[in-house]
């Protein structure tokens, strides 16, 4: 696996989280270090090993045949062996401006996990998608994420970022190879009614269905993986359509 | 380019018929037709009586008529549009008379269809019980013709149970691999790829349909009471790939320190059952080559593990064993006995210890490699879900946790599979070692008794052994405990009072250690027993630093004293050479009043001490002895 990569990012993130959270010292004990730790981040950068592109394919289905889907999905996806694998996030999603009120804003999203509390947070940027045209079977989209610590809240906060919105998933995980499927429902957060600790007591549903998505992390140039997704898609057909989807055109429906 | 274009003109060819070429070779053409000309030339070749679909079938057998016909017309059309104008005139005719009858039939003003009755037929009754009679039998005889068909078949399939159809065997065969159809061929898999491995030696098979003649001497053909033959025939062959052919595994087992190291090839000592039987059912076939497919890769994981580690004594990969030291004088050896392959000439040396080969080890090479094959499919998910799928749970908190470069470094290493299991090698050896001095122990040391209790549950690199040393008919008196944790090259060991003491995997540690442990209960049991007898410990000392140096651990002693006061006990507990027993009176017997010494009292200081011959005193172990010992002294 990326284990440059992982180590970059850590190093790089070092730099980060040390910045806001500790104080002078390590500050400077960062700024010693600071050659070798750019210096492998720009190796890294040359030898394009670092996953930054996220190819993306999403569809939807009704809550009446989920069920079906996901027997599916099991008897497609690697280790059968192994109980369903089940995922509760809460994911908020903040922006910054620039100055002057300069158009568009800066979206970074936060994300943990509500049922494993030991994990890290995340914190994703995800770029503009690419839709392509016909010859490109999957969406294509810039995707740097990192783990964090849990003071990103209040990180973002004091850089200045505003949270527009959040919401909680909850669903179901699989994997083939290098592919991940999420099978998740969306559900709102009445805010009036969050208890302490951050747990959430209500919750509704948006809708009526799951949101299926199909996504690879890799470094950019891999385009062989697309046609695998487009493959695996198509085994999925008659229930779920995975295809490609153009946000401009939902939000300027009529 | 274009210096080389020609030129091209292009004219339709003459297509006027020629009519008279004269004899100045002019030749005279004739005028094409006119625009009206052609019209109706065009017209006279529709004919309009053949419109209808009833008219189709007289015109494919008339189709050579209908051109004579053509020709034959003999009058020169007065007027080109006659023949035209003549059968439109009858076709308005026909479709004026429909007109009119579709008009009175659905009018009925003037005129009113009215159906005429008819004479029903004249019934010939038996005429029409001839007639059901006889489609009922055609009928019956299709009915009975398929019934007979079926019979027969399943009389068949009864009769020949023993060779089932290729289909069946296929759905079978497809249950326990995975097959795929390339062009004309049926292709199965039997490689552990989907499992995890990364091995790169194929593992197809070919299936195919068996023959249908009976070539096998072993069943005559067609005879319902034959015997059974014992080999099961079946529909369909399989084809595994030559080097994976026969059957093959991992050989463990240790061997004591070997001056010459041979290139001694593993063979197993009949590799004559392989090749025996053709047309054996494929499912042992396919798992005796998915077997070899294992082994292979496991040696082959082992082979280059061995090449790559650093030992301060290297590993050896000779042919198909890896030698390997586990301890110094002993060495492991893996060896890979492959039977279907043809081997070359120095062959065949059967190493001597080929019985006694560790099942255990071999079991644990299965699973290590099973475990490597697990690791590289199972990833953990990312929580949350958005995260890369790959890292480890450890590797994930790194980051965020700001973890330092050495503890990333140590992340990415992980134990071979050679040295886990050279390891479990270390810990079986050791732990034969310790049960060995232990054993010994217990049967050579007789007087207090020595037990040991080896944990149940243990691990493949660790084990744990309580020992116990007690005095026959004397355990709730004293009784000593030890723990000895048993580690892959050393020990450990726990005593009741909180000592903890290493020791490498020489055994004559543990022994003298041991040794040590039982004369140190002896004491501890003796000043146990003074207090149940009623004596008094006046003295005593764990470590005694006096009389001679012992060659492994210190001498004990303790001084014991009567109820009354009269008599003293001494005893010397010594690891080397045993107990010495002395005894002491306290008013003298033997005073006599010398010149300096003339009072009567100075008899009571206690005389000096004697010893007592052990050997001649009565009592089954020391401590019964010691007993007997005080209640003697008690009494007198």
């Amino acid at each position: 696996m990326n284990e440059m990569g992982v180590t970059t990012n850590s190093a790089f993130l070092c730099l980060f989280t040390s910045a806001s959270a500790f104080g002078s010292p390590i500050v400077q004990m960062a700024q010693q270090t600071v050659n070798t730790a750019i210096d492998s981040l720009s190796a890294a950068l040359k030898s394009n090993i670092i996953p930054n592109q996220e190819y993306f394919l999403q569809g939807s289905i009704l809550d009446s045949s989920v069920e079906v889907l996901l027997h599916r999905l099991r008897g497609l996806c690697d280790n059968v062996d192994t109980t369903l694998e089940t995922f509760h996030d809460h994911e908020m999603c903040f922006s910054i401006r620039g100055p002057n009120n300069a158009q568009p804003a800066l979206q970074l999203r936060v994300r943990r996990s509500l049922d494993h509390n030991g994990m890290p947070m995340q914190l994703r940027y995800i770029g503009q998608p690419e839709i392509g045209d016909k010859s490109r079977p999957t969406v294509l989209r810039n995707s740097i994420d990192i783990g964090t610590s849990n003071t990103v809240v209040e990180f973002l906060t004091e850089l200045g970022c505003r949270k527009d919105f959040e919401y909680l998933a909850k669903g179901y995980m699989f994997r083939k190879g290098r592919m991940k499927i999420t099978v998740f429902k969306v559900f709102k957060i009445d805010e009036t009614r969050k208890m302490s600790g951050g747990a959430f007591e209500s919750l509704t549903a948006l809708t009526h269905s799951y949101l299926v998505e199909l996504s690879v992390l890799a470094p950019s140039g891999q385009d062989a993986i697309a046609d695998d997704m487009r493959c695996f898609a198509e085994q999925l057909r008659p229930l779920v359509q995975l295809e490609k989807i153009d946000y401009k055109r939902l939000v300027h429906g009529p | 380019m274009s210096a080389y274009s020609v030129n091209i003109s292009v004219e339709a060819p003459v297509e006027n018929q020629i009519q008279e070429i004269t004899y100045d070779g002019q030749e005279i053409y004739t005028p094409p037709l006119t625009m009206s000309e052609h019209l109706t030339k065009l017209a006279q070749k529709i004919d309009f009586a053949k419109c209808g679909p009833e008219e189709l079938n007289k015109e494919i057998t008339e189709i050579d008529k209908n051109e004579d016909e053509a020709e034959q017309s003999t009058a020169p059309p007065l007027w080109p549009w006659d023949s035209v104008r003549n059968k439109l005139r009858n076709a308005l005719t026909e479709v004026s008379v429909l007109a009119d009858v579709l008009s009175i039939a659905k009018e009925k003003h003037y005129m009113v269809l009215d159906p005429v009755p008819q004479e029903p037929p004249e019934l010939k009754p038996m005429v029409q019980v001839y007639a059901r009679k006889k489609a009922l039998a055609g009928a019956a005889s299709v009915l009975l013709s398929g019934a007979d068909r079926l019979k027969n078949l399943q009389a068949e399939a009864l009769r020949n149970r023993t060779t089932p159809d290729f289909h069946i065997e296929l759905l079978r065969l497809r249950q326990n691999f995975r097959l795929k159809k390339v062009s004309n061929s049926i292709v199965g898999d039997l490689s552990y790829r989907t499992a995890g491995s990364k091995f790169a030696q194929n593992g197809t098979f070919e299936v195919t349909k068996a023959e249908e003649d009976g070539d096998s001497p072993l069943s005559p053909p067609c005879s319902p009471n034959a015997s059974l033959s014992n080999k099961p025939t079946s529909a369909l062959r399989v084809t595994v790939p030559s080097e994976l052919q026969g059957v093959a595994f991992i050989k463990v087992f240790f061997q004591k320190d070997q001056d010459s190291l041979t290139a001694a090839q593993l063979n197993l000592p009949s590799s004559s059952t392989a090749n025996a039987i053709p047309d054996m059912y494929w499912q042992p076939k396919l798992e005796a080559a998915q077997n070899v497919l294992f082994c292979k890769e496991l040696f082959n994981q082992l082979a280059k593990d061995a090449v790559q580690l650093q030992s301060p004594i290297p590993h050896i990969v000779v042919g198909n064993q890896i030698i390997a030291s586990v301890l110094p004088g002993i060495q492991l050896v893996i060896g890979l006995c492959h039977s279907g392959v043809s081997t070359d000439g120095k062959t065949a040396v059967v190493p001597p210890s080929s019985n006694g080969h560790d099942h255990v080890l071999e079991h644990s090479l299965h699973q290590l490699l099973r475990e490597l094959h697990h690791k590289n499919t199972h990833h953990p998910f990312p929580h949350p879900s958005s995260g890369p799928i790959g890292p480890s749970k450890r590797r994930r908190l790194a980051g965020p946790c700001a973890v330092d470069r050495e503890e990333l470094m140590q992340m990415t290493q992980s134990e071979t599979m050679l040295e886990q299991v050279i390891k479990q090698a270390q810990h079986i050896n050791l732990r034969d070692r310790t049960l060995f001095v232990l054993d010994r122990l217990a049967k050579d040391i007789k007087d207090p008794l020595i037990t040991s209790h080896w944990n149940a549950l243990n691990s493949p690199t660790q084990s744990c052994v309580k020992i116990n040393i007690v005095a026959h008919m004397y355990d709730t008196i004293c009784r000593t405990s030890l723990l000895i944790h048993v580690n892959e090259t050393t020990l450990k060991c726990i005593t009741r009072d909180g000592r903890v003491i290493h020791m490498s995997y020489e055994s004559q540690e543990l022994r003298d250690f041991i040794m040590c442990q039982v004369y140190l209960h002896q004491m501890t049991a003796v000043q146990n027993l003074a207090k149940c007898m009623g004596w008094q410990c006046l003295a005593n000392s764990a470590q005694l630093g006096v009389g001679a140096v012992e060659p492994f651990g210190n001498a004990s002693s303790c001084v014991l004293a009567s109820p009354t006061g009269e008599r003293l006990i001494s005893v010397r507990c010594e690891p080397k050479s045993g107990v010495h027993v002395t005894i002491a009176q306290s008013p003298r017997k033997d005073f006599f009043p010398g010149q300096l010494v003339k009072e009567r009292k100075w008899e009571n200081l206690g005389g000096s001490f004697k010893e007592v011959r052990w050997d001649k005193m009565e009592g089954k172990n020391f401590l019964n002895k010691m007993e007997l010992l005080m209640a003697s002294l008690t009494s007198s």
